[in-house]
This record gives structure tokens, C-alpha cells and sequence, in this order.
């Protein structure tokens, strides 16, 4: 049996008014996506990303997208990105931009990353509070995250397997 | 692109080039369902654009290519294009179906990496026959499409 | 599903630098595998009108012969081998088949008789062949190749039998066919003629004077671009040097001088390797006589369909481009030639 692989790009929503992130849902960013790389690669992009392209997770609170690309040609549809400038949902128009932060083989290694990455964010906010209270809110969240069953080595163990594949693609 | 040289004392040097060139060459007819109406060498160029544009959107429609010779009473271009752009001009000519609502295609009658492409046969054809249209399938590359 | 859009084909070309007074150079080695020659072009730099000598060279090509619904069999008939393929060399080659689509035919001038075909007319000839190197993903193209001055394909023998049976009463192959013979002419081919419908085929030839071309320096400039350019001026492309125009930014390499005259002469048809020889020793006298530029080019280009492509290797035209050669002569007997080819295995030699 062969695996059909996919290619899983973490992306956050970046919009001016965070309010409006409530306002996302599934269908208007695969619908963001979809006109984006329709216009870009025309019929020939829109009829690749209707293969198993698809949004797996979106957080409304903090904005955090899951794409599903197949991976032969996920260059190609992430490249349409950028071009997204905004999204339509609820008959409304939110202006945003997508970033990607990171391109993952499986949903595991985009979870860990994002995990991992907020982490550095907390840290990151946790010079900048002003009361203490706010500080040990903080802390409380910083200590509070852990990866999901497992400890550092398997960590590495997982990054190793992803640069693998990485490998095997090339 | 690799080269291999080898040079010798008496004077006599080869120099192979792989995958060096840097453009294709296509000579293409294209065939009006009104065989009267005449398209001139600027609406022509403008019409493939609108072709690559369809099938590959805006990163198509950015393709560079030279419509090097014209002529205008048999419809016939012969175009320059960027190596790595050859499928795309291609497969969109392949695909364009209309012009100004009546039904046409684009028959691509050569394909080759010199400009020498002017020496197909077509002119042996008509010196020995006097056939007046030559058709050719034109054959999509079967590289751009590999079973999955 | 999605393959990388921008891949395209393989692609060859070699560059040989010499001298004719060198004693390797291999000219005309080089000049006589490239069997099925369709267009022969020369282009003559400060020239009004070529000599009288140079003219009667283009006017003097072996004259060709088209047979009308031929059967291939007729090719194995035993006076014809005598008369013409064991007396010299013969050029055939079946005409307007398409490589890729139908069954071609080739004789080569060593009297190799190669054909291409099918896998359901490969079946029914019943004879020993191989898989086409052009095949894509299955086996629907084969090659079969025997040489008739061998002795088992000698009249009568078992392979020629064999071959005859097969292609009399199995697989009846017919198509129309290009042939030449040297030296011997329409004389030697003339038994195997009167019984079809034949015609006889002067190669045509066509003078064009050319005024005001720009002209790259042909000694330093790169080879894709100079071959660019000789293919654009043989095709009649014009170039205004203007790269900002919307149709075409082609323009001329490394514009250096421009030429007040030039002579572009382009003979078509079946022509012969051999004629092909008389021309360059022709050109290299030309060339002698003094002039203000100091060169002259001789692209040849070969049959696009033709199965066989430099020496005997086999030829796939779907793969994009045509086998041909291009000579560049200087006045001190140096040359430049640049072969290429379409297949995506062979070296030219």
C-alpha cells in the first residue's frame, strides 16, 4: 500500500480588527483559497485544488488555519497565497492576509510546531506585561503546555522522520 | 546545463551542449469555422494571451513569447518561447475553442528548438501535389501528463 | 496529474571547431550520416548573385523519384537489389507517413532496409524485430531493420523468404515512395519504375536577395544564438532590433555590422549526401575569392519523419525538433559545425 501524501500548511490569519476572526469559518477560507489560486493559475490551478484540497482546523479565536494540499503540487497552490487579501464570510467583506509558518507532512508535526511556537510567543509576551497578575497568567500558560504524550526525545525523533520525507520529495 | 570539452593541439575542438537552448520554437495555423475572417499578427498574440490566461491565470498570462512571423492570409504564426514555457503556451493553445464566438482551433503544425522549423515539408507537399491543406494532429507532449 | 510544467525534452547540440586542412577533421564523415537530407540552405554574405560555378552546383542535385502506392515487397525483388542496391548506394524513403502514426518505411544507402510499424502490422509481418525506443508506457511501436547485402538476405535464402512472404501475403504494405540512386540514376531504378505510377522530381531551388541584414560576428558569437539567428534569416523572419515591441523581442545577437546584400539559396527534395559534398567543396572555393565578408553557412536539414536519424540510430519525432547540421566557413579554411539532433539518446557522430 502506498500512503496518498499531503502536504499541510499552517497559515494564520492576519486581520487589523481581531474581532472579526469570529466571523471566519471552513468554507469562506477554502473559498478565499480557491478564487486566489483560480486567478492566479486559472483553470489549471482551480482544477488542482479541486483534489483533495481541503481546511482541516481553523480557530476562530486565534486564527490558526490547517490547508490540505496534495503534495505534487502543493507548491504551486501555496504560491496563490499571498494573494489572498481578504476573505468573505457572512456577507462580509474581512480584509487579512495569510501567513504561512509552517509546511508539514502530517497534522502531528504542524500541531507539535504550533504548539511549540506558541510557546515562544508566550515567552515572548512575558517581558512585555505591566502588572503581576498578567505575568502569572503567563507563566500559568507557559507551564501549562506541554506537547501532547511525549517528552523532548521523541520530539527529535519526529523532526528527524519529517526531514525524511522532506527528502523523498525532492 | 552541462558541456563537455575537448580540446586538442591540432586545433580541433567539440563542445556539446545539453539542454542548453534556451527557447522552442512552434509553428502554428489557426483555423476559423468562417475561413473568410482574418485576425491581424496584434489580435492574434492578444488572443493566445487571453488563452494562457484561462487555463493558467495571471502567472500564465505573464508568459513571455515572440510571435516571430506572421501571415496573415493563411493564418499561420511561428512563435518563441522560454523553454520551461513551452507546455503552458502549448496545452492552452490546445485547449482555446472560440474566437469572437465562432469555433476554432489552433493546430500546431511543428514543433521544434531552432528557428530552421520553416523547413517542414509543407513545401515538398506542395511541389509535388499541390495539396492544398496539410493536417497534422497536433500532439499534446506526453510528458506533461503522466499516469498519477 | 500535476507534473512540473515547466520540464521539456532533452536537448543535444554539439559544436565542432576545425580546420578543412586539418587531416582529423571529419566533414565529410560527418556530412554523408545524415541519410534523408529534405532542405539544404546556404547563406552568402556581401553576394548579389552566386557564381556560375556555384550555380550550376545548386542546379545540378540529383534528381528524385516519387512512386505512387508502392509495395514494399517490390524493394526485395531481385533484379532491383542487383541493379541498384548492390551496385551503389540507394536513397528511399516512404512519403507523407507520419513517424508516429503510420508505418514508414527506409532504405539506406549501405542497404539496410528499416521499417517502422505498429504492434498489429509488427504481428502480422511475423518477422524478427524490437521494441521502438519511443514507446510511452506500452509496446505499440516496433522497429524491424535487416540488411539486404547480408548473406542470409541474399535472394532465395531463408530471411529473405521469410520477409518476402511476409510482406506479400501477410502484412501488405503500400505506401507512396521517395527514391534516389547514386550513381547510377533513374537508369538503374528504371526497371522498378515503369511498373507504378512514378513521377520525376527535380529538387526545387530558391534564390532570395536580402538587403540591409544586420549580422552577428560569427566567430565569437554563442552558438544557440547564431543558429537562432541563421534559422530566422533562412525563414524570413524579420528583425527590427527593437525589443520593446509587443509581438516579438527577437533580436539580433550581438549586432556588430550590417550586410548591404546577402544571398540566401535553399535547394529542397530528396537530396544526396553526395551532393551535399559537391556543394561544400564548391562553397570552399567561393570562398577563396576575395570579398569583403569572409564566410558563408550551409544549414542542412533532415526529413522530420525519417525513421533513422544520424548514422542508423532510430528517429522519434514526437519529441519535438528535426536532425540537421549547420557548417559555418571561414576564408582561412577554418569551419564551425553544429549538429543536433531530436532523439533524446543519440550523439550525432
Amino acid at each position: 500500500m502506498v500512503r496518498v501524501k499531503s502536504r499541510y500548511l499552517l497559515c494564520e490569519v492576519n486581520v487589523s480588527n481581531r474581532s472579526d476572526l469570529l466571523l471566519l469559518d471552513d468554507r469562506a477560507v477554502a473559498a478565499a483559497v480557491k478564487a486566489a489560486v483560480a486567478r492566479m493559475h486559472g483553470d489549471y490551478g482551480a482544477a488542482l485544488c479541486s483534489i483533495r484540497f481541503s481546511v482541516k482546523y481553523l480557530n476562530a479565536h486565534t486564527g490558526i488555519v490547517f490547508l490540505r494540499f496534495p503534495k505534487r503540487c502543493y507548491k504551486l497552490l501555496w504560491s496563490a497565497l499571498p494573494f489572498i487579501t481578504s476573505i468573505e464570510s457572512r456577507r462580509l467583506t474581512i480584509p487579512c492576509f495569510l501567513n504561512c509558518l509552517h509546511v508539514g507532512g502530517t497534522i502531528r508535526t504542524c500541531q507539535k510546531f504550533l504548539v511549540r511556537y506558541n510557546t515562544k510567543q508566550l515567552h515572548r509576551m512575558l517581558p512585555k506585561c505591566k502588572t503581576e497578575e498578567e505575568k502569572q497568567q503567563v507563566r500559568q500558560a507557559i507551564l501549562s503546555c506541554c506537547l501532547p504524550g511525549g517528552n523532548k526525545e521523541e520530539l527529535e525523533d519526529d523532526l528527524e522522520s519529517e526531514e525524511d520525507e522532506e527528502d523523498e520529495e525532492e | 546545463m552541462t558541456s563537455v570539452e575537448e580540446a586538442e593541439p591540432s586545433g580541433f575542438q567539440r563542445v556539446v551542449l545539453t539542454n542548453a537552448s534556451p527557447y522552442q520554437y512552434l509553428k502554428i495555423r489557426l483555423v476559423l469555422e468562417d475561413e473568410r475572417s482574418r485576425l491581424s499578427d496584434v489580435e492574434l498574440k492578444s488572443f493566445i494571451i487571453a488563452g494562457l490566461k484561462s487555463l493558467h491565470g495571471e502567472v500564465g498570462a505573464a508568459l513571455n513569447f515572440d510571435v516571430l512571423k506572421y501571415d496573415e492570409e493563411s493564418l499561420t504564426a511561428l512563435l518563441r518561447v522560454y523553454s520551461r514555457g513551452l507546455v503552458k503556451l502549448w496545452s492552452s493553445l490546445t485547449l482555446q475553442g472560440f474566437y469572437q464566438n465562432q469555433a476554432c482551433a489552433f493546430r500546431v503544425l511543428q514543433v521544434s528548438r531552432f528557428t530552421g522549423i520553416s523547413s517542414l515539408e509543407e513545401p515538398l507537399i506542395y511541389l509535388l501535389f499541390h495539396v492544398t491543406q496539410k493536417k497534422r494532429i497536433s500532439h499534446f507532449p506526453h510528458y506533461c501528463h503522466p499516469l498519477p | 496529474m500535476c507534473a512540473d510544467l515547466s520540464r521539456t525534452p532533452r536537448t543535444l547540440l554539439v559544436c565542432d571547431r576545425s580546420s578543412f586542412l586539418d587531416h582529423k577533421n571529419r566533414v565529410s564523415s560527418q556530412v554523408e550520416q545524415l541519410h534523408f537530407i529534405y532542405k539544404v540552405s546556404v547563406l552568402l554574405p556581401e553576394c548579389n548573385s552566386a557564381s556560375s560555378s556555384l550555380d550550376s552546383v545548386f542546379n545540378s542535385f540529383t534528381s528524385f523519384y516519387l512512386i505512387r502506392k508502392l509495395p514494399i515487397y517490390e524493394l526485395l525483388d531481385k533484379d532491383f537489389l542487383q541493379s541498384a542496391v548492390y551496385q551503389g548506394s540507394v536513397h528511399g524513403l516512404s512519403f507523407r507517413t507520419r513517424i508516429d502514426e503510420d508505418n514508414c518505411v527506409a532504405l539506406m544507402p549501405n542497404g539496410r532496409l528499416t521499417l517502422s510499424l505498429d504492434k498489429d502490422s509488427f504481428e502480422l509481418l511475423g518477422f524478427e524485430g524490437k521494441p521502438s525506443r519511443f514507446n510511452h508506457r506500452s509496446c505499440s511501436r516496433f522497429e524491424v531493420s535487416v540488411d539486404l547485402t547480408d548473406s542470409s538476405m541474399a535472394p532465395g535464402g531463408r530471411g529473405y523468404l521469410r520477409l518476402l512472404t511476409g510482406l506479400k501475403s501477410h502484412l501488405q504494405l503500400q505506401t507512396d515512395f521517395l527514391l534516389s540512386h547514386h550513381p547510377g540514376g533513374g537508369a538503374s531504378l528504371q526497371a522498378l519504375l515503369s511498373r507504378y505510377d512514378w513521377s520525376e522530381h527535380k529538387p526545387k531551388v530558391s534564390r532570395r536577395c536580402l538587403s540591409n541584414l544586420v549580422c552577428p560576428a560569427p566567430r565569437s558569437c554563442d552558438p544557440h544564438s547564431l543558429l537562432e539567428w541563421l534559422g530566422a534569416v533562412d525563414a524570413d523572419v524579420r528583425c527590427e532590433n527593437s525589443s520593446s515591441s509587443f509581438l516579438s523581442s527577437f533580436v539580433c545577437p550581438e549586432a556588430n555590422t550590417t550586410l548591404g546584400h546577402a544571398l540566401s539559396v535553399s535547394v529542397s527534395g530528396l537530396l544526396l549526401p553526395h551532393d551535399v559534398q559537391r556543394l561544400i567543396q564548391e562553397l570552399r572555393c567561393y570562398l577563396q575569392q576575395p570579398q569583403l565578408e569572409s564566410w558563408v553557412s550551409l544549414t542542412v536539414h533532415g526529413f522530420t519523419d525519417s525513421l533513422v536519424s544520424w548514422g542508423g540510430s532510430e528517429h522519434g519525432a514526437l519529441i519535438g525538433g528535426q536532425d540537421f547540421y549547420s557548417l559555418l566557413m571561414f576564408h582561412d579554411h577554418t569551419y564551425r559545425l553544429y549538429l543536433s539532433t531530436a532523439t533524446c539518446h543519440t550523439c550525432p557522430p
